[in-house]
């Protein structure tokens, strides 16, 4: 069966951290810091002191939706439809993080939920993951 | 909802308006969306009509400001990245909703965010954007 050609698009992903103005480690107030990565020129809030950053309250991630099936035979169907299941479910759990996060943002929580890190890898980690949010106030 | 990002389709028209050399302007402007609930992205949103019912931030340090870096960078192939970083820095209690990145004469938005949930910011808090967009040959 002859492949189907994709159509070329424009990929935009976007991330966010929402972070306390001081630094969490000596309380100074943080100030605007470039730097080049790379070749990419970038910009964060840094101490003038300790190089520290302010304290992390919530990281938003960008969800990219799967890529189109490249063929019709079942077996790629089926592989596109559980990838489409999983999107879902990673973007409700990254929804309810945040929401998690910011509702206690003064309180200690594990810091998974801050930073989106060890996010779940498939559809039965991301349905456990989401029942645990769940189950926190 | 996820969250949600977008090129306009005005933007995709000032795009190709200064591909062509015409009256247009680059991406060079970021202001914060202002909604109680999250929103959603959308391509037909404009900069005088956000997606939803959100609307721009006009103070608080979440205002329409000058993008702090755009440059560019390589994903697949040479130069094939657009790259922009701002910092905000909330001078008061607001709830952002998501972005808009918009042209220089801060008229036309390129690019509607919406995050993955409302953040809530007080007076002092920064949020970091790290956005990237490319053109993709794949």
């Amino acid at each position: 069966m002859e492949p189907i050609n994709l159509r070329r698009y424009v990929r935009t992903s976007i991330n966010s951290e929402h972070r306390e103005g001081f630094c969490e480690n000596c309380r100074t107030p943080t100030q605007k810091e470039f730097y080049m990565d790379g070749e990419r020129q970038r910009v964060r809030m840094v101490c003038p002191k300790c190089d520290g950053l302010g304290r992390l309250i919530s990281r938003s991630v960008s969800i990219q939706a799967p890529a189109p099936p490249k063929c019709l035979r079942p077996k790629c169907l089926i592989k596109f439809v559980r990838e489409v299941f999983f999107c879902g479910l990673l973007s409700e759990y990254h929804r309810r993080r945040v929401i998690y996060a910011e509702r206690h943002r003064h309180e200690k929580i594990p810091e998974k939920y801050r930073t989106g890190e060890n996010s779940p890898l498939n559809i039965r980690q991301a349905i456990f993951a989401i029942v645990k949010l769940r189950l926190r106030r | 909802m996820a969250q949600s990002q977008t090129w306009t389709n005005t933007g995709i028209a000032e795009l190709i308006l200064l591909l062509e050399g015409g009256a247009a302007s680059k991406l060079a402007k970021i202001v914060a969306l202002n909604m109680a609930t999250a929103c959603t992205a959308a391509a037909t949103s404009t900069f005088a009509d956000p997606a939803d019912t959100a609307t721009h931030h006009t103070d608080g340090g979440l205002a329409i400001h000058a993008i702090d870096t755009v440059s560019h960078t390589t994903v697949n192939t040479t130069g094939d990245t657009i790259t922009f970083d701002h910092v905000f820095t909330a001078t008061a209690t607001r709830n952002v909703a998501g972005i808009h990145v918009c042209n220089n004469d801060g008229d036309v938005t390129f690019i509607e965010c919406c995050f993955n949930a409302v953040i809530p910011v007080e007076n002092t808090d920064t949020i970091t954007i790290d956005g990237q967009s490319t053109i993709d040959q794949a």
